[in-house]
C-alpha cells in the first residue's frame, strides 16, 4: 500500500550548475519539472550525495541523473538499472572523505534503503570549467535523457501497478 | 638480514591524495615518509589582491568537509586586522555554527572511516550490512550537522552566509525550533555511538606527545581562546609564528609543522581534551567516565572515544545555544578597510587552525598564510606510524599495512586541507 503524500517517482538531477557540464542533471531536471505527471517528483541536488537517501525514502522508483568525467565522446548517455546489480566502485582518493553517488547507492543497498527501482542516466561531459555554459553536445543530450525519462515513466506506472494491483483490489 | 619496503599506494578513506612509504632495513624501521603527493593548490597566493570581503568565500572552498573552520579562523583574522568587535549573539550563533560542523565531521569519520578498522570491514558500506544502526544513526548525526550549516551557513557544502562582521543573515527563534528537535534526537543517537565505539577491541598503544589546543577562560574552545600546549606553551595566535616553525620536506607538498623548542606536536581532540576536559559540563564529564575514557588520552586508537564524546557535548552545546538564542539587533557589524596585520586561530574538528592575512589601506589582502591541523600532525603521524611498525614487525605484509593505515586514520587526516596526502610502501633492505 502506498503512501499518499509520496510520489510514485522520484527524478534527481544531481550536479553543480555552475561547473560547465556538471549542470547536466539539474539543467534536466528543470526541463522535467514542468512535464512530468503529478506522480512524480522532480528534485535537484548539489550538495551532500548521501541525503539521497532520505530524499528516496519510501517512493518505489527512483531516476537518477548525473554527469561523468570524459570518456571518449561527450553528451553520450549511459543507462544503468542499479535494482539489481551493484555499481562498481573505485575508492579514488580525491573523493574518500565525501560520499560520492556510487557509494551512497551501495550504502543504501546494504542498509535495504534501496529504491525498488533505481535507474541512473548518465551524460559524458566535456569541460567541467568554472561559470561554462554546458557544452554544445551536452546540452543535446538534455532533451535526449528529458524525453528518454518521459519516455519511460509509463512503464514504471505499469510496472507499480502490476507489482501494487492485487493488494489495492484486495 | 634482507631489507623490506611495504608500499601503500594509496591510504583509504582519508581525504585527499598521499602515500606512506616504510623503509626497513636488519628488522628496524628504517624511514617513514609520509608522502603528500596531491598538488598544492595555491589558496594563500589566490587570496593576494582579492577584497578582504571576499576572503571567507574563498576559504570555504579548502574543503568540503571543514568549511566552516576555514571561515570562522579568516572571519577572526580579519576583523583582528579591522579592529572589528563583533556582538555577543553574533559570537554564539558561530558558535552554533561550528557545533553543527563538528557533529557532521565527527559523525562521519567515527563511523563511516573509523569504526570499520576495528572491526575488519573494508569499508562502511561493508559494515552497513551488519552494523545497519550504527550507520543509520551516523547517517541521522550527519543530516543534523548539514540542517545547521544549511541554516546558518546558508547550505551545507562550502557555505556563504558567514560575512566579515557577523552574517548576511541571521535566523528567527521559530527557524532553529525544528534544528533543536532534530538535535535533541541526535544527543541521543551521539550516545549510543559513543557506547558503541566504546566496546572496541583497542590496541595497547601510548604516546608520549605534546598536545596543542586552544584554551578558553569559559568554554571549551571552537572559536576564541590562547593557544596552550601540555608542555607549558601559552601564547596568543598572533604569536604563533614565535612559537611555531613550517618547513618543507622532499616527499610531501604539506608543510611540516613544528615546536621550535620541542619539535612535533598533536592537535585535534585528543589534545583539545587532554587540556580542556575542566571546561566541559559535569554531564559531558560522567558519560566519558562511565565509558572508560582516561581523563588524558594518549593512545591514538582511542581517539575515536575523544570525538564521540565531542559530538554529544557539541549537540548539548548547540541545544543551549538555541535555547539562549535572540536575535542580534544586527545582522553584522559593519567594517572599514585599513591597513593591519589580523592574526586567529580557531579549533577545527581535526585541531587548531591558524589564519593570518595582512591588508592594505585598501583593504586588499597582500598576503595570506594558512596552517591548517593536518599539516601540523604530519610528524606525529609519521612517529605514531614508526612505533606501531616497529610493534608490529613480525606482522604479514597485510596486517602491517592494515595496522599502519589505521594509525593514519586515528588522526582523521585531511590531505585536501593539509596540501597540500595515503599509498603505504614498506621498503625492507
Amino acid at each position: 500500500m502506498s503512501n499518499r503524500d509520496q510520489p510514485l517517482v522520484l527524478v534527481v538531477g544531481i550536479g553543480n550548475p555552475d561547473r560547465g557540464d556538471d549542470g547536466v542533471g539539474p539543467a534536466i531536471a528543470r526541463q522535467l519539472r514542468v512535464r512530468v505527471p503529478s506522480e512524480a517528483r522532480v528534485l535537484e541536488r548539489s550538495g551532500d550525495p548521501l541525503a539521497l537517501i532520505d530524499d528516496w525514502d519510501g517512493i518505489p522508483s527512483v531516476i537518477v541523473v548525473d554527469a561523468v568525467a570524459p570518456i571518449g565522446e561527450p553528451g553520450r548517455i549511459h543507462r544503468f538499472d542499479l535494482t539489481e546489480g551493484s555499481v562498481r566502485i573505485a575508492f579514488t582518493p580525491r573523493s574518500t572523505h565525501a560520499f560520492g553517488v556510487a557509494e551512497t547507492v551501495e550504502l543504501a543497498r546494504s542498509l535495504g534503503r534501496l529504491p525498488g527501482d533505481l535507474i541512473v542516466y548518465l551524460v559524458e561531459g566535456e569541460r567541467f570549467t568554472t561559470g561554462a555554459p554546458l557544452s554544445p553536445a551536452v546540452a543535446k543530450a538534455v532533451d535526449e535523457v528529458a524525453e528518454l525519462i518521459i519516455a519511460e515513466l509509463p512503464r514504471i506506472s505499469s510496472d507499480h501497478e502490476a507489482a501494487t494491483g492485487a493488494s489495492s483490489h484486495a | 638480514m634482507a631489507s623490506r619496503t611495504i608500499k601503500v599506494d594509496y591510504i583509504a578513506r582519508v581525504e585527499g591524495e598521499s602515500s606512506l612509504q616504510l623503509h626497513v632495513r636488519n628488522g628496524a624501521v628504517d624511514a617513514v615518509r609520509l608522502s603528500i603527493f596531491e598538488p598544492p593548490r595555491f589558496f594563500e597566493a589566490l587570496l593576494r589582491g582579492r577584497g578582504f570581503g571576499e576572503v571567507l568565500d574563498i576559504v570555504a572552498r579548502i574543503c568540503g568537509i571543514c568549511p566552516i573552520a576555514y571561515q570562522m579562523s579568516g572571519v577572526h583574522a580579519i576583523e583582528d586586522a579591522l579592529g572589528i568587535k563583533v556582538d555577543a549573539p553574533i559570537h554564539a550563533l558561530r558558535r552554533l555554527l561550528y557545533c553543527g560542523e563538528w557533529i557532521e565531521s565527527h559523525a562521519l569519520h567515527i563511523v563511516m572511516l573509523h569504526a570499520p578498522d576495528f572491526l575488519g570491514y573494508p569499508d562502511a558500506i561493508a559494515m552497513a550490512r551488519d552494523h545497519r544502526q550504527a550507520v543509520e544513526r551516523a547517517l541521522a548525526l550527519k543530516k543534523t550537522g548539514n540542517e545547521l550549516l544549511r541554516l546558518l551557513g546558508g547550505r551545507e557544502i562550502h557555505p556563504i552566509n558567514a560575512r566579515i562582521g557577523g552574517f548576511y543573515r541571521t535566523p528567527s527563534r521559530a527557524e532553529l525550533a525544528p534544528v533543536a528537535e532534530s538535535l535533541k534526537r541526535a544527543r541521543h543517537q551521539a550516545i549510543e555511538t559513543l557506547r558503541w565505539t566504546a566496546g572496541f577491541p583497542f590496541p595497547e598503544f601510548v604516546r608520549d606527545y605534546e598536545f596543542v589546543a586552544l584554551r578558553h577562560p569559559d568554554e571549551y574552545p571552537m572559536n576564541s581562546g590562547r593557544i596552550v600546549s601540555s608542555g607549558g606553551l601559552d601564547t596568543a595566535a598572533a604569536d604563533f609564528d614565535c612559537e611555531f616553525l613550517e618547513r618543507q620536506v622532499p616527499h610531501s607538498t604539506a608543510l611540516h609543522s613544528s615546536l621550535k623548542e620541542r619539535g612535533a606536536y598533536l592537535v585535534g581532540p585528543m589534545a583539545r581534551y587532554a587540556l580542556n576536559r575542566d571546561r566541559l559540563p559535569a554531564e559531558i564529564r560522567a558519560l566519558a567516565d562511565e565509558i572508560g575514557l582516561e581523563p588524558v588520552c594518549r593512545n591514538p586508537f582511542r581517539s575515536i572515544l575523544v570525538r564521540g564524546v565531542e559530538v554529544v557535548y557539541a549537540c548539548d552545546e548547540a541545544l543551549r545555544l538555541i535555547a539562549d538564542y535572540e536575535p542580534p539587533p544586527r545582522p553584522f557589524v559593519p567594517s572599514e578597510p585599513r591597513a593591519g596585520i589580523g592574526h586567529a586561530c580557531t579549533e577545527a574538528p581535526r585541531g587548531i587552525l591558524y589564519h593570518r592575512y595582512r591588508l592594505d589601506a585598501e583593504g586588499t589582502i597582500i598576503e595570506a598564510r594558512l596552517v591548517p591541523p593536518t599539516a601540523q600532525n604530519q610528524g606525529v603521524i609519521e612517529e605514531d606510524v614508526r612505533e606501531v611498525a616497529t610493534a608490529g614487525l613480525d606482522l604479514d605484509e597485510e596486517a602491517l599495512k592494515a595496522r599502519c593505515e589505521q594509525s593514519i586514520r586515528n588522526h582523521d587526516p585531511c590531505i585536501s586541507c593539509a596540501a597540500h596526502f595515503l599509498k603505504l610502501q614498506v621498503h625492507r633492505t
